[in-house]
Formats: structure tokens, C-alpha cells, sequence
């Protein structure tokens, strides 16, 4: 009996000690990160060793999509499982802030963002900047005989009729941008009826923002539009794409990072920290030190090799904020005029 | 009026019975109020906390919302092609599944035992890269479109490829549930027939095909709901054509808006528990007994060229588009740039391990835990099921069939809704994933051991019994052994869909416990083709060996009496 009891006491004793311990752990500084990121795995992962090289807050990460990444926060909102929400389109981060999921910080570089990018209230940080472009199929251009398109209007041509890609707005952010850049530019009506003169040579409305440049790489279709990234990378692993800007204004998306709302406690600092870091001139030359075609918000970073700098663009003045907020309107515009036309077809 | 009263009467007198006849066996007791609180907490609850959100929309609960949105035109359309869709996939399937399991459970047809591997294959089905492949082979640019046929405008995209890739996607769960279901039709009554002078195609549709039905509904059944469930295959190949568990997953994932996201996917049950309900009903009516304990000879097998050879034909055919999708698999992981820059190279599978094997190990950790628990209590419920009379047996059925039914996106999001804070908080652990795993796959494997269990007399357990061994000693001396086939497949299925499943899971994967598809998925975002199908060939190969280790412990129970 008295064994029992003591081992009852010193279970007591010791359980207590650990839970001391861990609040302890808990005011204390961790050298863990919880990360979820909407990049690439493999692109993460390089960035994340870059970062754990420099500051050795280890960071671990869950790759979702950016909708994902929304959808689960949305539901572990009351005890989120994440620190960090890391490079995901702005428009996800719009949304998030507007649903009260994210947690303001102004990091430390913050006065080297142009602040056309920038959130107000800083809910949330930019931290790379991607334009829209076309992927072309190399070898269709030449066997056709053509050049790569330069402008909204050249798609329009009937030399690639049922041969362009885009994704769904509905699905894709990368296909918001696009149709929320066609409205700043032309204004709303017109885009509208360019949107539905494009559609005459739409393929599929593909479901994800990569899929596009993809597809023309595959030949599946001859042009895709899609962020400068999601061109470049199929271009790396081999596939025959020449990119394209249009000459007449293009927008851009802005990638974009946060602090989850009471997030881990023990992993705040760090949060801050890598936020901080993401901006910072070393961080964000990761971008060209890895081989990726993300391109800076930082004004003093180098800008990637083979990857074309915003001011040699005709950038129109994307206002993501405003795109971000109209988002279910124009959606819902564009499924009712767009879609019903696929309908009567 | 009084008959009623009568009636009223009677089942009240039936529900006491049923009450005092199951405080007699307290373990029994125990085990069914286990099962009943184990899949209200992981089944219902979770689901009814999406329900919460479905209806409460943005602005709290209103009629006029619900109405607003039940009426709208894009969701009919989408209910509408949900269920069209659903229908022909699930007659398609069942129909190759049926012949398949007949040529395998009832011919001397040769190379059974690789049409038998070839037929499980497909379940592996790994998210998107099937319809990728699909895009490859029959695309504008595809290597049979293009490169042999030279057709330089196909469209793949749209109903008609949606149906064949389901089919070919779904039809092993058809497969496995009719070979548990013609195995154990015993074949004394087909050979009678025959010494008695029928012809096979008597004796085919007035025993064999009547006895199987029981199977072939709960196939349909089993394919009808997969198909209006899945979401991976249309969202890259359907086009045009929209189903309810696409937008399901768009409204949440593009548009932001889980409530009407929810309500797109829980409207899924109502197709799916109507097709319940109608099968529950025909399966109510008959008695499907023919294994009785007599002593039975082994049968005559089919060996008559004019039925082998058209079966055989078509085996191959479906063998051979297998292997064709799964081979432009293996194709595309061996080279430089698939569907590109044709090189050999094993840069792919070196990529793949540089990027480590911690999904791979987790993946693999988490469905062997989770398989025997899946496929034993599944064979438990399904012996509950058919022999037990008890109160909430309906209910039980109906909810081991709800996280089937649902989209595995909802299933996800419910589970974070249920399980993130206290007392529950179960979020970023092995656990939740392991019981997700659980309660997804674990109708197949009840159909599966019900189906088999509806043809065995329930004397032999009698008999067990009699002679002194308690219910415990009868489930897994005799009981289980007469369902090997079905506890196959459960384990099979559930160790398979555990390797492979994306929609659910994608939720709930944390830091420390990423898997395998996760991986694939990024791979596939990315571009990286070569790798995604390089992960892919490291699953099958996982999930090959794994089917033979699970054959290998089933053959062990119970002496291989009815087994060539």
C-alpha cells in the first residue's frame, strides 16, 4: 500500500515538474517554427534551411494550397496549429484578415516595400511579386509561324482559336488576377466583352493557376497565361515555353506572409523573426541564390537571373486590396456571363 | 385502429425482448454501446459541426438562405450531373467488376492470378496523376492521339473521359466485394443444377447471378457514392461538365466560403443514402443462404471456349488499359522530361530522396496501424449487423456509411472543427489521421464481410455455440475464416485508400506527420511531373508487397478449402 502510494506521489511530483517545465518552455524562447506555405516543397524547404542557417529557429512546415491554408485556419480558428502563414497570393491574406485570422506586425524593413504592395494595417507582409505573363509552346510557334503573343488583344486573334488556357477565377488566384487586371485596365464593361470574345478561344478554364503554362509546355494548348514563376518553372525542367509579357499593362500578384492569430505562444518571436527576415535583403536574395524566379519587394534586393524586373514591364497599378475585396462579386459575375455562355454553346 | 395497437404492442414486446435477450450478454452489450459512442464521436459529431456551418450561412440561420440556395440554377445542374454521372460510373464499374470476379471465381481461365493483381491495381489510383497520364496518352499532343492515330484536335475533357477513368478507377471495389460474394456461393447448388442437365447460362441466371445480387447491389451502391464523391479525377479532366463535390471544393478552396462549400457537399447524401435505402430494401427481402456446413465438393469449373475466350478477351482489355495508364506512369518517372525529352535517367527517383523519406515512412506507419483495426472491426460490424438483433442498428449502419459518403474535404474540415480544442484536442497528431483513415475506409469492408455472412447459415455459429464455444471463440474461429475473402479486401482497400487518400487528409497532416500524397501533390503543382510519377512507383511498389503480405495472413485462416 505504501509503495503504491508513494509511486502515486512521485508520479504526482513528476507530472507536475514537466508541466512546469513546459509552461516554462512556453515564456521561454523555442527554436521551433510552425510554417504553412502555399510554395513548392522542395523551393520552401531552401528557403527554410537558409533561414535556420542564419538565425537557427528550425522551421517545420505543412505545404497546402493557398485556399487550403484558409479553409484550415478558418477551422482551427479558437487553437491554430500554425505560427506562420508564408507565400501565399495576397488575396488569401485579404480574406484571412477580414475573418480576423491573422495578427498585425510591421516588420523591421518595412520602409524598403513600395507601399503600393503593402497592407495598412500590416495584418499581413509582402514578400516576393510575380507578373502575369503567356506561355507559349516554342515548337507551335514554330510551325506556325508565329511570334509569341505581346498583348490581351493578340489573344484574341484566330490563330488560336480553342488554343489558350487560363484557369477559373473561381478556383484559381492566379485567374482572379487576371480578370481583376483586365478591369483596372479596360474598365469593367469592356473587359467583360473582351473576356467573352476570349472565351470563343478558350480551351479550359483549368481548376489550378499552374496548370496553364503546363499545358502549353505539353502542347495540350499553344498559349498559357500565368504568374512569371508558373511559366519559368516548367521552362526550367525542360519544357519548350517562351514567355511573354503583354506590352499593353499587365498585373502582378503579391506573395505575401503573416502571423496566424494566437498561433503557438512559444513560437511567437520566432514568427516575428521570420517575418523580418523574409524582408530583409538576405532573405529575400534567397530568391536568386536558389534559383527561383520570384521577384524581391525589398528595393535593395538582387533580382533573379533570367527573370524579367518589374520596371522593364508595362505594370498597370494593380490595387490588390481592392481586388481582394470585390472578389465574390466579380466572380459571381464572371460564372453568370462567362459561364451561361459556355451553357448555350 | 385496435390492429394497430396490436402492432404498436408488438414491437414494443420485440424492443424489450431485444433489450433483455442483450443484458444477458453484457459483453456484447459493452461492445455494441463501444462501437455506437466510437462512431457518433468520430462519424456524426464532426459531420453535424459541418452541418452547423452549412446552414448557418454568413449571416446565421435562415430559410430564405437555404431556399435561395437549394433553388439555385448552378447547384441543381451540379446535383444533377453529380448524380448522372454517378449512375452510368457505377453500372460501368460493377459491370467490369462482375466479370472480372466471375472469370477469376468461377472459370479455368489462365493467368487468373495476374488479372487478380492487375484488378487491384487501379485502387492505388494516385491523386491526379491518372488523369495526367490520361492527358499524355489521349491529349492534342497525346503519344496514342497525336503519335499513332495522328488526330491533331482531340478533347479529352468532359463527361465521357470522366466516366471511363472512374470506371477504371472504381471498378476494383466492385471486384473485391464480388469475389468475397461468388467465392462464397457455395457451388454444390450451381453443380446440382448442372448434373440436372441446365445450361450454364441457365444455371448463370437462375443460381449464380440471384445469389450474387446482394454483391451487385452493394457494388453499385459502393461505386455510386465513390464516384459522386470524388473530386480528384473531374477536377482535372471534366471540363465543362460540373459536379457537386468539385464545386464543393471550389467554393471553399476558391471562393473562400466554407458554409456554401459545406452545403454543396453535404447535399451529396441525399443521393447517397437514397441509393442506401433502396439497396437495404431489396437486400431485406430474400435470404441469400447457401453455405450451410453441409459438406460441399469442389465445383466444376467453367472450361467451355465459347465463355472463357470472350472473358478473357475482355480481361485482357481492361488489363491492358491498366497497364498502359500505370506504365506511362513508370515511363514518365524514367525520364528526363515526360512527354517531352524522352532520355533515361534516374535524376527523378535521386531528386526523391534528397527530398527525403519522412512522408513516405509516415504514410506507411499510419496505414499499417490503422488497416487491421479498419478491416477487424469492420468484420465485427458486419457480424453485428446481420446476426445481432439490437436497438440503433440502422443508425449504425447509417453512420459507418456518412464519412464515406461525404467528400473528403468535409470530412477534414469537420474533424478540425470537432477536434481542435479541449477535451477532444486531437489536431496535429497520428491519432486523428489514423481514426480519419479508420471511418473512411471502413464501409467497403463492411459491405464486403455483410455480403458474405448474408449466404452462410447461421446454424453453423449455432453449432459453435452448442458445442461450448462462447461468441467471442464462434466470431474469430468460425465466423471470421467464412468471411477471408471480404476481410481481403478490407484490409486491402483500407490499406491502399490509407497509402493514397488526399482530400481528407490534406486537413489534417501536420509538421511532424506529413504523408506521402501531400508530397505527390506538390510535386504536381510545381511542374515536376517526373517526381510526382517517381512517388507514384514507390507507392505501388509499397502497396504490391503489402497486398502480397495481407494474402499471405488471410490464406492462413482457416484451412484454403475452397481455394484454387
Amino acid at each position: 500500500m505504501a509503495k503504491k502510494l508513494g509511486l502515486i506521489i512521485s508520479m504526482v511530483i513528476l507530472s507536475l515538474a514537466m508541466t512546469a517545465c513546459g509552461s516554462e518552455a512556453g515564456k521561454s524562447k523555442s527554436d521551433e517554427l510552425t510554417v504553412y506555405t502555399a510554395l513548392p516543397e522542395q523551393e520552401a524547404l531552401y528557403y527554410f534551411d537558409e533561414f535556420e542557417k542564419e538565425t537557427g529557429i528550425k522551421v517545420n512546415f505543412v505545404r497546402l494550397s493557398a485556399g487550403q491554408i484558409l479553409a484550415r485556419a478558418q477551422a482551427e480558428q479558437g487553437n491554430p496549429q500554425g505560427s506562420v502563414w508564408y507565400g501565399s497570393p495576397s488575396d488569401t491574406l485579404i480574406a484571412a484578415s477580414e475573418l480576423e485570422l491573422l495578427e498585425s506586425y510591421k516588420p523591421e524593413n518595412a520602409d524598403l516595400i513600395p507601399e503600393e504592395y503593402t497592407d495598412s494595417d500590416w495584418d499581413w507582409t509582402p514578400v516576393y511579386v510575380g507578373a502575369l505573363g503567356f506561355a507559349s509552346n516554342s515548337e507551335w510557334l514554330e510551325d506556325n509561324g508565329l511570334e509569341p503573343p505581346t498583348s490581351w488583344d493578340d489573344l484574341l486573334k484566330p490563330e488560336y482559336a480553342d488554343n489558350v488556357s487560363v484557369a477559373h477565377p473561381a478556383s484559381a488566384g492566379t485567374a482572379y488576377t487576371v480578370l481583376a487586371t483586365l478591369i483596372q485596365l479596360k474598365g469593367e464593361d469592356e473587359a467583360f466583352d473582351y473576356l467573352k470574345s476570349l472565351d470563343k478561344n478558350i480551351r479550359q478554364y483549368t481548376q489550378s493557376g499552374a496548370a496553364p503554362a503546363r499545358d502549353a509546355g505539353l502542347g495540350e494548348v499553344a498559349v498559357g497565361i500565368g504568374f512569371a514563376q508558373q511559366i519559368l518553372a516548367p521552362m526550367e525542367e525542360g519544357y519548350p515555353i517562351t514567355i511573354s509579357y503583354p506590352e499593353d499593362g499587365t498585373g502582378y500578384e503579391v506573395g505575401s506572409a503573416a502571423i496566424i492569430k494566437d498561433g503557438p505562444k512559444e513560437e511567437l518571436e520566432n514568427a516575428k523573426t521570420f517575418i523580418d527576415w523574409t524582408v530583409s535583403k538576405e532573405g529575400q536574395e534567397t530568391y536568386s541564390k536558389g534559383g527561383y524566379y520570384r521577384l524581391p519587394v525589398n528595393e535593395d534586393a538582387e533580382i533573379p537571373k533570367g527573370a524579367t524586373p518589374l520596371d522593364e514591364l508595362n505594370l498597370i497599378e494593380y490595387d490588390a486590396v481592392w481586388a481582394g475585396e470585390v472578389r465574390k462579386e466579380i466572380t459571381n459575375k464572371f460564372e453568370e456571363e462567362i459561364g451561361s455562355e459556355d451553357e448555350a454553346q | 385502429m385496435t390492429a394497430i395497437r396490436i402492432g404498436i404492442k408488438k414491437s414494443l414486446k420485440m424492443q424489450g425482448k431485444q433489450i433483455k435477450q442483450l443484458t444477458k450478454q453484457p459483453f456484447l452489450l459493452t461492445l455494441i454501446l463501444l462501437i455506437l459512442i466510437f462512431f457518433f464521436v468520430f462519424a456524426v459529431y464532426p459531420i453535424f459541426q459541418v452541418l452547423k456551418i452549412a446552414i448557418s450561412g454568413e449571416e446565421g440561420f435562415s430559410l430564405s438562405n437555404l431556399k435561395e440556395m437549394i433553388t439555385n440554377h448552378a447547384f441543381l445542374r451540379a446535383l444533377w450531373n453529380s448524380i448522372r454521372l454517378g449512375i452510368i460510373s457505377a453500372v460501368l464499374g460493377t459491370a467490369v467488376g462482375f466479370l472480372f470476379a466471375f472469370a477469376i471465381t468461377r472459370t479455368e481461365m489462365r493467368g487468373k492470378k495476374f488479372f487478380h493483381l492487375m484488378a487491384l491495381l487501379p485502387i492505388i489510383s494516385p491523386p491526379f496523376v491518372i488523369a495526367l497520364s490520361m492527358i499524355l496518352l489521349f491529349g492534342k499532343n497525346g503519344a496514342i492521339s497525336n503519335g499513332i492515330f495522328h488526330l491533331a484536335n482531340s478533347n479529352i475533357y468532359g463527361m465521357g473521359s470522366l466516366i471511363f477513368i472512374q470506371t477504371l478507377a472504381f471498378f476494383p471495389i466492385a471486384y473485391m466485394n464480388l469475389r468475397g460474394v461468388l467465392e462464397s456461393i457455395d457451388p454444390s447448388l450451381e453443380d446440382a443444377a448442372l448434373n440436372m442437365g441446365a445450361s450454364r447460362w441457365k444455371v448463370f441466371k437462375t443460381i449464380t447471378f440471384p445469389l450474387a445480387l446482394p454483391g451487385v447491389f452493394s457494388a453499385l451502391l459502393l461505386v455510386f457514392i465513390k464516384s459522386i464523391e470524388d473530386f480528384g479525377n473531374p477536377m482535372i479532366i471534366a471540363g465543362d461538365y460540373e459536379t457537386l463535390a468539385v464545386q464543393a471544393y471550389l467554393q471553399i478552396i476558391g471562393m473562400y466560403n466554407l458554409s456554401s462549400g459545406a452545403f454543396f457537399a453535404l447535399a451529396l447524401l441525399i443521393p447517397a443514402f437514397t441509393a442506401f435505402l433502396i439497396q437495404k430494401y431489396w437486400l431485406s427481402k430474400k435470404s441469400y443462404v447457401t453455405v450451410t456446413g453441409k459438406p460441399s465438393q469442389s465445383t466444376i469449373k467453367i472450361n467451355e471456349k465459347y465463355i472463357v475466350y470472350p472473358l478473357f478477351v475482355l480481361c485482357i482489355l481492361a488489363t491492358g488499359t491498366i497497364l498502359l495508364f500505370y506504365g506511362s506512369v513508370a515511363f514518365g518517372s524514367l525520364v528526363k522530361v515526360w512527354g517531352i525529352d524522352h532520355t533515361f535517367t534516374l535524376d527523378n527517383f535521386k531528386y526523391v530522396f534528397t527530398l527525403g523519406f519522412d512522408s513516405i515512412k509516415n504514410s506507411l506507419l499510419l496505414a499499417t496501424i490503422s488497416t487491421p483495426i479498419t478491416a477487424i472491426l469492420g468484420m465485427i460490424i458486419a457480424y453485428l449487423i446481420i446476426r445481432k438483433q439490437f436497438i440503433g442498428k440502422k443508425l449504425l449502419e447509417l453512420s459507418t456509411m456518412l464519412p464515406f459518403a461525404v467528400p473528403g474535404t468535409v470530412v477534414g474540415i469537420g474533424f478540425i472543427l470537432a477536434f481542435n480544442e479541449k477535451p477532444l484536442a486531437l489536431t496535429g497528431t497520428a491519432f486523428i489521421l489514423i481514426i480519419t483513415f479508420t471511418v473512411r475506409n471502413i464501409t467497403t469492408g463492411i459491405e464486403a464481410g455483410t455480403n458474405s455472412l448474408r449466404q452462410v447459415d447461421p446454424s453453423i455459429e449455432e453449432a459453435s455455440t452448442n458445442l461450448g464455444a462462447n461468441g467471442i471463440q464462434t466470431f474469430f474461429k468460425v465466423s471470421l475464416p467464412l468471411m477471408r475473402s471480404a476481410l481481403f479486401s478490407g484490409l486491402v482497400y483500407s490499406f491502399v485508400k490509407s497509402m493514397t487518400s488526399i482530400s481528407a487528409v490534406i486537413f489534417l497532416v501536420s509538421v511532424h506527420w506529413n504523408l506521402i500524397t501531400v508530397s505527390i501533390l506538390s510535386q504536381v503543382e510545381g511542374s515536376r511531373m517526373g517526381a510526382a510519377a517517381a512517388y507514384v512507383m514507390i507507392l505501388i511498389i509499397i502497396v504490391l508487397i503489402a497486398i502480397g503480405i495481407l494474402q499471405l495472413v488471410v490464406n492462413k485462416l482457416g484451412p484454403a478449402k475452397r481455394r484454387k
